[in-house]
């Protein structure tokens, strides 16, 4: 017998069926775009965790690099638009996780060779 | 009381359950596809899923209640047949013979 019961089980299912082919096709186009965007290219060279409380004003002058200069292909050496900056996220209880961009940067040149290793 | 109940009808013809499933799957499949192009081009899945719960709520509202839109066509039933006490003696019978053969 055909009652609204059965009609809302038919319905519910075919709407999980369709999320599921929606979901699907969310992960095929990500692994596409993933290929697509692939120009970016940016390496962290340092993190900080600050607490909520802790003393936010960072003094970050004469940092050492926290992480290396990791080149993913050949696009640091000898390229003479390196450029630095600084962004942090907020990390909430709970919901999206917002990257905010620091003002301002800093772009030097890379040296053509690599140097030897200093000793700190 | 129950009888003013009972008689309101409630139940949906059988083209009546095929134009339900047709519209519910209509819609349903409609917003599948404008949440899709959405999410896709503002690269949020969730506004996807919120457009395919949306076209579920409506297709919840149009579908699941029988609407008298989904009664237009009525099985023409046989009319009663008077009854006899003759009738009904024979009738088995005949039956009986043309399950034989």
């Amino acid at each position: 017998m055909n009652t609204a019961l059965s009609r809302a089980n038919s319905l519910f299912a075919f709407s999980l069926s369709v999320m599921a082919a929606l979901t699907f096709g969310c992960f095929i186009t990500t692994a596409f775009k993933d290929r697509r965007v692939s120009s970016l290219n940016q390496v962290v060279l340092w993190d900080k965790i600050v607490l909520r409380g802790e003393n936010p004003n960072l003094i970050l002058r004469d940092m050492k690099s926290k992480y290396f200069f990791f080149d993913d292909g050949n696009g640091l050496r000898a390229n003479k638009n390196i450029t630095l900056t600084l962004s942090w996220n907020v990390v909430p209880n709970a919901g999206i996780l917002p990257l905010v961009s620091g003002n301002g940067y800093v772009s030097v040149p890379f040296p053509d060779t690599y140097e030897t290793t200093k000793s700190y | 009381m129950f009888s003013k109940f009972n008689s309101i009808p409630t139940h949906m013809d059988y083209k009546g359950q095929k134009l339900a499933e047709q519209i519910f799957q209509g819609i349903v499949l409609v917003s599948a596809v404008i949440g899709f192009v959405y999410g896709l081009v503002i690269e949020q899945f969730g506004w996807t899923v919120y457009i395919v719960l949306a076209g579920f709520a409506i297709s919840c509202l149009l579908t699941l209640p029988p609407w008298p839109m989904y009664r237009r066509n009525p099985l023409t039933w046989q009319p009663a047949l008077p009854e006899s006490p003759v009738e009904t003696a024979q009738k088995p019978e005949t039956l009986k013979k043309k399950k034989h053969k």
